[in-house]
């Protein structure tokens, strides 16, 4: 298996990121190339739907933090949907809930950017 | 007692093997190049060993991160990136803790002295660093950092009685 692959869409102005496997020192660097590819092409309303995600290490949770002031800066923001309990469990232990936007299902998260609601 | 090992070209000293004591639950060490690519492995290590050490569910998955963190910490800092040096990794149930040990021969690092993580101050100032050392404190009932013998040891315990964490 695979250690990260993250597969990318787009619905309307929104850009979906599908993590698949675990982000760590090891794999970060993936992650971020497909959130840098997003803001490059000035998309700053980013989903992760994090179904496939097994697991997030501080490595990973820096790299969306290295980006979060661009993003919202340019009136976007990132969001997370679909969180296992494991990765979830993570976010709450440092307060990254309180950072982020989680909703249960990536439709939901889209649905969110289009209502217009806050970041 | 100590026992001389060649690593890498170089001289290390790790603990010779103890004999264990009637009845205790078998320790662990385990030699891990500096490589991240081993950090999968040490997680997937440490949660089978909490789990053996009779953790409930959901704990053992924290601990993992907790030590790939500290190895995470010797590769980045104590190592600065360099993948030709190696750590080890001791497990210790001690009946009413849990132990592990991560010991490295490289640059003296004091996790301690980065600046207290503030989740605002991490968004307006773009910072992401000190989050592993913030997440190690957070899963763990203690923490410690030495320095001693030209080696750093990072030891982190968890007590199996069930205190909350996220202290």
């Amino acid at each position: 298996m695979s250690e990260l692959s993250v597969e990318t869409r787009e619905v309307g102005d929104v850009t979906l990121l599908y993590p698949r496997g675990f982000i760590n020192a090891h794999t970060v660097r993936r992650f971020e190339q497909e959130i840098r590819k997003a803001l490059e092409l000035n998309r700053f309303k980013l989903v992760i739907n994090c179904e496939g995600l097994t697991y997030i290490a501080s490595a990973g949770l820096g790299a969306m933090m290295g980006s979060i002031e661009e993003i919202r800066g340019n009136g976007g923001d990132l969001r997370l949907a679909a969180l296992n309990e494991t990765v979830r469990n993570i976010f709450e232990i440092l307060g990254f809930h309180h950072l982020y936007r989680i909703f249960p299902s990536e439709m939901e998260a889209i649905r969110s950017f289009r209502d217009g609601e806050p970041s | 007692m100590s026992a001389a090992r060649e690593a890498g070209g170089r001289k290390e000293r790790t603990a010779a093997p103890r004999r264990r004591a009637a009845g205790a639950k078998p320790d662990l060490a385990l030699v891990v190049p500096s490589e991240t690519h081993f950090l999968a492995l040490i997680k997937e290590l440490t949660k089978r060993m909490a789990e053996a050490a009779g953790f409930a569910e959901g704990v053992p998955d924290r601990l993992a991160l907790a030590v790939d963190e500290a190895a995470t910490n010797v590769i980045e800092h104590a190592y600065h990136g360099a993948a030709d040096r190696s750590f080890e990794v001791r497990y210790e149930d001690r009946g009413a803790t849990f132990q592990v040990e991560v010991v490295d021969t490289g640059a003296m690092v004091d996790p301690r002295a980065m600046p207290r993580v503030d989740l605002d101050r991490y968004v307006t100032e773009r910072r992401t660093g000190g989050l592993g050392v913030h997440l190690m404190e957070k899963i763990m009932d203690s923490v410690t950092f030495q320095r001693s013998a030209r080696r750093n040891v990072c030891r982190l315990v968890k007590r199996k009685d069930g205190e909350p964490e996220g202290r």
